[in-house]
C-alpha cells in the first residue's frame, strides 16, 4: 500500500507544532511522545500502519476549531479519528499529520421524544445512542457490527450500514444534522432538527465524506420508537444458489425483513467451532428476521417459512423465546471473531446485485483455489453488501500481498457484476487504487471538485479515498 | 495482529504465551467501548488496544519500559471487562499480568513508588500487620492534611472507622455440619480478616446450614493477587504455593469438593494458578486446586437453597468485576437473592468497574475516585435498601462514598435464611434500611 | 427548445450552450425564480433500463413519464415509497410528470415521515455537468459508499448541479391493507400532541397529517397505518386506544377512500386555489409557537378574514402556508410600503419574509411552492442560507457549472 512521502519540512516542525497545540490543548490533550504515539498508528486496519507526528484529544467544538486553524496555518495534514474501529483504514495516519480523536466529545446535548431526535457529540459510541434513549423506547437504527464501540463521527464520515439497513437505511437516512469543522476552523451548522435541505443537500455528500471535508463534532440523529418485537428464523440450504433465490423470493413476495443475514460454509464452521451456536452444517445459512406485534411476526414469518419450504431447505428453525433468537445471532456475531481464530483476515465490504450472488460466490471459491487462501463469507443478502473474510498470516513474508491482490480482484468481480467496491465501511486506503475500475476520471474529478470547495489545501485525510496519481496535483 | 518476534525470543515460554495472545487479537476496538479507564480518559493509550500495542512493542524490541509505557499499564485496573467484549478471545489477563511482571523486573521506579509499593506489598497481605496499620491511620487521619502524596492520603482515607476484632472462625479448623452433601475449604483470605470479619462468618454459618462441612486449611493465606498485580511474581508465587501446599494437603486427605473464595478478587486469582505454575514443579497440583476453586455464589447454586417469601426489599446487586469478568459469574449472585425474597435491581453501566481493583484505589487515586462517582450515582439512582456484592475491595470503594448500606450477598442469604442481621446495617453513619424484619 | 434523445445528444446540447438552460422534465414543477433561458428537455430521456423486482431496485432514464414507472412497479406488487407530491393540480401546470424531475426536486410526500424523502431512495446518478461533462455516482445496489455521495447532491439540486439523465431507485413492495384513522375535531397543540404521539409508537405511523385549520385554528388529524390486513387491524385497535385521550377515533379501512385522503394531503388539493403556497420544514414542536406568531402577526389582523391557510404534513414537520389573493392584499396593510403600487405582492412578499425569519431563528427551511411570477422574481424563493453555507453552495455550483447554464438562479 503506497502512501505519500511524508513532507520532511512539516515533520522539522513538530517542535513549533507541539507548542502551538498546547497553547490551545491541555497537555493531557497532546500526544506527542513517540512511544504514546505508535497506538495511533492504524486502526481496525493493522495490517497498514504509521505512526503520526502527534495526536490530539480536544474536548469541544472551540478546541477542534482551534486545533485545524493552527494546522491549516501551518500546512500541517490532518487526520481525524473516531474510535478507530474502521476496516478500511480511514484514520490510518501518514508521518507528517496530526490525528485529530473526537473519543473525548461524548455527551447528549439534547433528546427530544416529541420530534423523535438527539443531538451528541460525535465521538460518542453508536450503541450508546440507543442506550441514551432506550429506556424511554427509543433506537437509533443504524447497527453496523461494531456499534459497542464505533463512533457517530466515524459513522457519518463512512456513511456506515449495519445488518437491519434493509428496513431502516444507513447513517444518511437517519442524519438529521451536524455541526462540522471546516480545516480553516469556520463551525458550520448545516441541518438541524427538521427534515430535508433547505438548498443544496450539502449535509448528504458530508456523510460518507470519510472525514475529507471537515470535522464533524456534533450531530442530530432521528430516532426511531422501538418494534413491539422482533423474531429470527434460521434456514440451511445446501447449495448457495438455492439461498439466493430464496432471499429474492421472500422480497417478491412483499415481505420486507429487517434483516437478512447469510453466511457460507467455511464461515459456519469457523463460527460453530468458536462459539458453538449449534449451527448446522451446510452450504448456507439464512438468518432472517423480522419486527413488529406478535401477530405481525407471525404472518411474515409464516410467509418466509413457505418459500423457505418450496425450496428444500436442510435446517430451519424459528426462535420461541429471546434465548433461542440470542442463539441464533450468537454465531453470526460471532464470525469475525471466529475467522479470526482460524488467522489474520482481511475482511471486504462489496456490493453485488443479490441476483449474481450465487455467480460471485463461485467465482470467490476459485479465486480461493488460485491464491491458495482461505475465504469465508458473511453477506448481508437483503441488500447485496458482502463481506468475504480472506485468511492470511501476517507473519508470513508475502502474503498480505497476495490477500491484497485476491481482494482486489474479488472487489473488480463486485464491480463487473453490477456493484460496488464497498457497501458500508467506505473506501479509506484499501480500496483507494481501486477506484479507477468503478469510476472514470471525469466521475472522480467531479467528486474531488467537492473537496477543493470544503478543504482547498486538501489537508485533510489528504491520501485517502482518491488514488494517489489522480490526486496528486491537489495534494500539498 | 502481525508481531516480530524473533524465533529466539519465542523460545522463552512467557513470549511464546505473550506472542500467542498478540495474534489473536484483531485490533477492533470493541475492547475500549467497555474499559473504565478509557471511559474516564478517553485515550487509545488507556485503552486496552492501546495497551496491548504499547506491551507488544516493548516485548518485541526487549526494550527497557519507559515511564509513559509503565504510566498507562499501571493505569489499568485489570478489571478485564476487555476480555468479556473482546470478539477474538484475547487473553488480556495473562498478558498484562506478564507486562507487569516485565516492568517490575525491568524498570525502575521512582523512590516514593517504590516505597508505596513495598509497603503495600508488606502489609496488605499479612492480617495482623495490615490491622496494626489501619489502627495507625485512624491515629493519622487527622493529620491527612500534611501528607503530601496523594496516595498517602487516599490511604488515609480508606482506612474504615472502625475495625474489627480478630475473629476466631478464621483460624485453622473444621466446621461441621448436620446433612453433610460436600466438604469444602474456605479461603478466609488476608486484607478481608483484617476488614470485615462478618462476611467469612457468614459465609460459614451459610455453608453449614445447607449441608457443607467447612474447612479453614492450615498453611493456607493471602491468593497472592495483590502482589501478582504489582508484578511482583516472587512474592505472589511464594503465597500461592503456600495456599496450593495447603489445600492439595486437605484433598488428599479429607477430600475437597470445593474451594470456596468468597472474595472474588481471590477467586480470580487462584482460578488461575494453574496457568501462573504451568512452568512449575507445582503446575499439577496447582491445576488441581483451579480446578475445584469456586465462588461462594457457584457453590451455593449446588446447595439449593430455599426460596424465601417476597420481602420488597431492594437490593442493588453490584458486580465486582473479578466476578462478572474475571470469572464470568454475572446471574448466580442474582439468582441466589431472587430466590431469597429480595428484589434484584442492576446499576446501569453494571460492566463498569468503581474503581477498587485491588491496590488501584491507592495507587491511582483519581482515576478511582472518578470510576466510584460514577458507579455511586447509578446505584443510587435504583434507590436500594442496601447494596450487595462479592467482594471485600469493591465494598470498601462503594461504602466510603454512599450512605446506602453495603454488604457481601453471602450476608444476606445467611440472613434470609436463619442467621442474624447484617451487622453493616445498623452501623453508624449509614442510612438503616426499611427492611421488614426476617424470620 | 432542445429535446436531445440520447445521454451524448443532452451532453453536447450544453458543452455547445451560448447562453443559460432552462431544464424541463414534465414541466410540472414550475417553482423557484423563473429562469430566463432556453428550454432543455429531458423528456426525450425515456425509458426504464432494468427493474430488478427480488433486488427492490430500478434503473430508468431521467425523461420517463411517472406513470410509466408506476405501472411497472404495480405489476410487480411495488411502489415508490416516499410517493412523489403531483404539483399539478396545485400549480395549474399541464405536463406529464418525469422521474427525473420527482428527484430533481426531491419531491416526498406523506411517507417521508417513516420512511424517508425521495433522496433517501435515490440510489445512482448519471448527469451531465455545466461543462457538458456526462459523469456518473453511486450506483444501483442498496448500498454503496464508494466515493463521495453525490446522488444525495443531486436530488434536490433542481438541475443547477448537473441535469440527470438516468437514476437508479429502490422501491418496496406495496403493503396488502391500509387504514386511515382520524381524529375529526382538535386544535393544533392537540394535534401535534396526538401525531407525536403515535409517531413515538411502534405501530408503525406512515402519514401523520393535519388538515387545514378552520379559523378557530381546528381541524381533523389524520393518520396512516399499512402492512398485513391482521396487523392494520391491530395497529389500528391499538393506536386507536392510545389516542383516546385526544377524542374518539374513525377508522377507515376501504383502501380506495383511505388512498384519497392521503393523495389529497399529499397533493395539498385544499391550497389549489390559494394564490400563494409555501412549505415549511420545521421541528413540529415548534408549529404551535409558529402557529401563535403568526397569528399575532397576520392572521389576526382581521380575525374574520379568511385566506390565510395552514396545514401540516409530516407530524408537523411540514407546514403548508396558503393565501388568497385578497388575503395578500389586506396583508400589505401590515408594513404598507408607499412605494409599492401591487398591495398583493407587497403582501405575498411580507408573508415570505416572515416564514424565511421563522425559520431562520427556529431551524427549518422555507419555499414559495406557489406564487405570481412577479414575486418569484423578486423575492427569494428559497431559505436564504447563512453566509458560510451560501458560500459553499455558491462555490460548488461554480465548479460544477462553471458557465452558470443550468437552470441559474432557480434556487435563489
Amino acid at each position: 500500500m503506497e502512501m505519500p512521502v511524508p513532507d520532511a519540512r512539516i515533520m522539522a516542525k513538530k517542535a513549533q507544532l507541539v507548542s502551538r497545540l498546547l497553547e490551545v490543548l491541555p497537555r493531557h490533550a497532546v500526544i506527542d511522545d513517540v512511544a504514546e504515539t505508535r497506538a495511533y498508528e492504524c486502526d481496525a486496519l493493522a495490517a497498514y500502519r504509521c505512526p503520526p507526528l502527534c495526536a490530539v484529544l480536544p474536548s469541544s467544538t472551540n478546541e477542534v476549531a482551534a486545533v485545524l486553524r493552527i494546522c491549516n496555518d501551518m500546512g500541517v495534514p490532518v487526520v481525524p479519528r473516531g474510535s478507530g474501529t474502521s476496516l478500511a483504514g480511514g484514520a490510518l495516519p501518514t508521518a507528517d499529520c496530526v490525528i485529530l480523536g473526537v473519543a473525548r466529545l461524548t455527551d447528549v446535548l439534547e433528546t427530544n421524544y416529541d420530534d423523535r431526535f438527539i443531538r451528541v457529540q460525535s465521538g460518542r459510541t453508536n450503541l450508546s445512542v440507543t442506550g441514551a434513549v432506550e429506556q424511554d423506547g427509543f433506537f437509533y437504527a443504524p447497527d453496523p457490527s461494531s456499534q459497542l464501540a464505533c463512533a457517530i463521527a466515524g459513522n457519518i464520515a463512512m456513511n456506515s450500514g449495519g445488518a437491519h439497513c434493509l428496513k431502516y437505511g444507513v447513517t444518511t437516512n437517519n442524519l438529521l444534522g451536524v455541526t462540522m469543522v471546516q480545516m480553516d476552523g469556520t463551525i458550520l451548522t448545516i441541518g438541524g432538527a427538521h427534515m430535508d435541505a433547505g438548498g443544496l443537500d450539502l449535509l448528504g455528500v458530508i456523510c460518507g465524506s470519510e472525514g475529507q471535508l471537515g470535522v464533524v463534532t456534533e450531530a442530530t440523529l432521528r430516532i426511531l420508537p422501538k418494534p413491539e418485537g422482533a423474531r429470527p428464523v434460521l434456514i440451511g440450504y445446501d447449495s448457495n444458489e438455492v439461498a439466493g433465490v430464496c432471499v429474492s423470493d421472500i422480497i417478491k413476495a412483499g415481505v420486507l425483513p429487517v434483516a437478512i443475514e447469510f453466511m457460507d460454509r467455511p464461515c459456519i464452521e469457523a463460527t460453530e467451532a468458536f462459539a458453538k451456536a449449534g449451527y448446522p452444517m451446510c452450504e448456507a445459512l439464512l438468518i432472517i428476521e423480522v419486527e413488529g406485534s406478535p401477530a405481525e411476526i407471525d404472518e411474515q414469518l409464516a410467509v418466509i417459512k413457505a418459500i423457505a419450504q418450496r425450496h428444500n431447505p436442510v435446517e430451519l428453525r424459528e426462535a420461541a423465546d429471546d434465548d433461542q433468537a440470542k442463539r441464533i445471532w450468537l454465531g453470526r456475531k460471532s464470525a469475525f471473531g471466529a475467522m479470526g481464530q482460524i488467522n489474520d483476515y482481511m475482511c471486504l465490504d462489496g456490493t453485488i446485485p443479490v441476483s449474481e450472488l450465487p455467480y460471485v460466490l463461485r467465482r470467490i471459491g476459485e479465486l480461493s483455489v488460485e491464491y491458495g487462501l482461505g475465504v469465508g463469507n458473511v453477506f448481508h443478502a437483503g441488500d447485496g453488501n458482502m463481506h468475504p473474510l480472506i485468511l492470511y498470516n501476517a507473519n508470513t513474508p508475502g502474503d498480505l500481498e497476495k490477500c491484497e491482490a485476491m481482494g482486489a480482484d474479488i472487489l473488480r468481480l463486485c464491480v463487473e457484476v453490477g456493484g460496488c467496491l464497498t457497501g458500508e465501511h467506505g473506501v479509506g486506503i484499501e480500496k483507494r487504487d481501486l477506484m479507477h475500475v468503478q469510476f472514470t476520471a471525469a466521475d472522480l474529478e467531479a467528486q474531488m471538485v467537492v473537496k477543493d470547495v470544503f478543504d482547498p489545501k486538501w489537508l485533510l485525510n489528504p491520501a485517502k479515498v482518491f488514488p494517489l496519481d489522480s490526486s496528486a496535483g491537489r495534494r500539498v | 495482529m502481525q508481531t516480530h518476534f524473533t524465533p529466539a525470543q519465542l523460545t522463552d515460554p512467557a513470549t511464546k504465551t505473550a506472542n500467542d495472545i498478540l495474534r489473536a487479537c484483531v485490533h477492533c476496538g470493541f475492547c475500549t467501548a467497555t474499559c473504565p479507564t478509557y471511559q474516564v480518559l478517553g485515550d487509545e493509550l488507556d485503552s486496552p488496544r492501546g495497551r496491548i500495542y504499547l506491551i507488544k512493542d516493548m516485548l518485541e524490541n526487549n526494550r527497557v519500559p519507559d515511564a509513559t509505557t509503565v504510566k498507562h499499564i499501571d493505569r489499568c485496573l485489570s478489571c478485564l471487562a476487555c476480555m468479556t467484549t473482546c470478539p477474538s478471545g484475547v487473553h488480556y489477563m495473562h498478558l498484562v499480568d506478564h507486562a507487569r511482571a516485565y516492568i517490575e523486573k525491568n524498570y525502575k521506579r521512582p523512590l516514593s513508588d517504590r516505597a508505596l509499593r513495598w509497603v503495600l506489598a508488606q502489609i496488605l497481605p499479612y492480617p495482623t500487620r495490615f490491622r496494626v496499620a489501619l489502627l495507625l491511620a485512624k491515629m493519622g487521619r487527622p493529620f491527612r492534611g500534611l501528607v503530601p502524596d496523594p496516595r498517602l492520603r487516599a490511604m488515609l482515607d480508606m482506612a474504615p472507622r472502625t475495625i474489627p476484632p480478630v475473629s476466631r472462625n478464621d483460624h485453622p479448623q473444621t466446621f461441621a455440619t448436620a446433612q453433610k452433601k460436600m466438604r469444602v475449604a474456605l479461603m478466609t483470605g488476608c486484607a478481608q480478616k483484617a476488614l470485615n470479619t462478618d462476611i467469612n462468618d457468614a459465609t460459614i454459618r451459610l455453608l453449614t446450614r445447607f449441608g457443607a462441612q467447612v474447612v479453614v486449611a492450615k498453611g493456607a493465606g493471602c491468593c497472592g493477587a495483590l502482589t501478582h498485580h504489582m508484578g511482583k511474581e516472587t512474592q505472589s508465587h511464594r503465597a500461592a504455593a503456600a495456599n496450593i501446599r495447603a489445600w492439595t494437603q486437605e484433598m488428599d486427605a479429607g477430600g475437597l469438593d470445593a474451594i470456596v473464595i468468597n472474595t472474588s478478587g481471590c477467586g480470580t486469582t487462584v482460578k488461575d494458578y494453574g496457568h501462573m505454575f504451568r512452568n512449575d514443579p507445582l503446575a499439577a497440583d496447582a491445576a488441581r486446586v483451579s480446578a475445584i476453586a469456586m465462588d461462594v455464589s457457584e457453590v451455593l447454586m449446588k446447595l439449593d437453597l430455599p426460596t424465601g417469601a417476597a420481602r420488597g426489599t431492594k437490593v442493588a446487586y453490584h458486580a465486582a468485576c473479578s466476578l462478572q469478568h474475571g470469572q464470568q459469574i454475572k446471574t448466580y449472585p442474582k439468582v441466589l437473592l431472587k430466590k431469597a425474597g429480595f428484589t434484584v435491581l442492576e446499576p446501569a453501566d453494571s460492566h463498569l468497574c468503581c474503581g477498587s481493583a485491588g491496590t488501584y484505589n491507592l495507587m491511582q487515586p483519581e482515576i478511582s475516585g472518578q470510576l466510584k462517582t460514577r458507579k455511586i450515582a447509578t446505584i443510587e439512582a435504583l434507590q436500594p435498601d442496601i447494596i450487595a456484592a462479592g467482594n471485600i475491595g469493591c465494598m470498601m470503594q462503594i461504602g466510603s462514598g454512599t450512605g446506602v448500606p453495603i454488604v457481601h450477598t453471602v450476608e444476606l442469604l445467611d440472613w434470609a435464611t436463619g442467621g442474624p442481621q447484617p451487622p453493616a446495617l445498623t452501623a453508624p453513619g449509614k442510612r438503616t434500611p426499611a427492611v421488614p424484619i426476617l424470620r | 427548445m432542445l429535446r436531445p434523445q440520447t445521454e451524448q445528444d443532452l451532453a453536447d446540447a450544453v458543452a455547445a450552450a451560448p447562453a443559460p438552460l432552462r431544464i424541463i422534465g414534465g414541466g410540472t414543477r414550475d417553482f423557484g425564480r423563473p429562469v430566463d433561458g432556453d428550454p432543455l428537455c429531458v423528456a426525450g430521456l425515456s425509458g426504464i433500463t432494468l427493474y430488478e423486482p427480488g433486488a427492490l431496485t430500478m434503473v430508468a432514464q431521467a425523461g420517463t413519464p411517472l406513470t410509466e414507472i408506476d405501472a411497472a412497479l404495480t405489476a410487480k406488487g411495488q411502489r415508490l415509497p416516499f410517493e412523489p407530491t403531483d404539483m399539478r393540480g396545485l400549480l395549474g401546470t399541464t405536463g406529464t410528470p418525469t422521474i427525473g424531475g420527482v428527484f430533481a426536486t426531491n419531491a416526498s410526500g406523506p411517507r417521508r415521515v417513516q420512511v424517508g424523502a425521495a433522496r433517501d431512495f435515490l440510489l445512482g446518478v448519471r448527469y451531465v455537468d455545466g461543462r457538458g461533462t456526462v459523469v456518473k455516482n453511486g450506483g444501483r445496489v442498496m448500498k454503496n459508499v464508494t466515493g463521495y455521495d453525490l446522488v444525495k447532491l443531486m436530488a434536490g439540486s433542481h438541475g443547477t448541479l448537473g441535469v440527470l439523465t438516468e437514476v437508479s431507485f429502490k422501491v418496496l413492495p406495496v403493503p396488502k391493507a391500509q387504514a386511515t384513522l382520524t381524529l375529526p375535531d382538535l386544535n393544533e397543540v392537540d394535534g401535534l400532541a396526538a401525531m407525536s404521539a403515535a409517531l413515538g409508537s411502534p405501530f408503525e405511523v406512515s402519514g401523520a397529517s393535519q388538515g387545514m385549520l378552520s379559523p378557530d385554528c381546528r381541524a381533523p388529524v389524520f393518520f396512516r397505518i399499512e402492512g398485513f390486513a391482521s396487523s392494520v387491524a391491530y395497529r389500528a385497535d391499538q393506536l386507536s386506544q392510545l389516542l383516546a385521550r385526544f377524542g374518539q377515533v374513525e377508522v377507515t379501512t376501504d383502501p380506495v377512500a383511505s388512498a384519497r385522503i392521503w393523495e389529497d394531503i399529499r397533493d395539498v388539493s385544499a391550497f389549489r386555489d390559494h394564490a400563494f403556497v409555501a412549505r415549511m420544514s420545521i421541528r413540529p414542536s415548534t408549529y404551535p409557537a409558529f402557529l401563535f406568531d403568526a397569528m399575532n402577526t397576520f392572521l389576526s389582523y382581521s380575525p374574520k378574514a379568511r385566506g390565510f391557510d395552514l396545514m401540516t404534513d409530516w407530524g408537523s414537520g411540514l407546514v403548508w402556508v396558503g393565501a388568497t389573493a385578497e388575503a395578500l392584499t389586506r396583508n400589505a396593510d401590515v408594513a404598507p410600503d408607499p412605494g409599492s403600487t401591487d398591495p398583493q405582492l407587497l403582501g405575498a412578499r411580507l408573508l415570505m419574509d416572515y416564514l424565511h425569519s421563522f425559520c431562520a431563528v427556529e431551524g427549518g427551511h422555507a419555499t414559495l411552492i406557489k406564487g405570481p411570477r412577479t414575486l418569484r422574481e423578486k423575492i427569494p424563493s428559497f431559505q436564504p442560507e447563512a453566509a458560510s453555507i451560501a458560500a459553499l453552495t455558491a462555490a460548488l455550483r461554480a465548479r460544477f457549472d462553471p458557465r452558470d447554464l443550468l437552470n441559474p438562479g432557480i434556487m435563489l
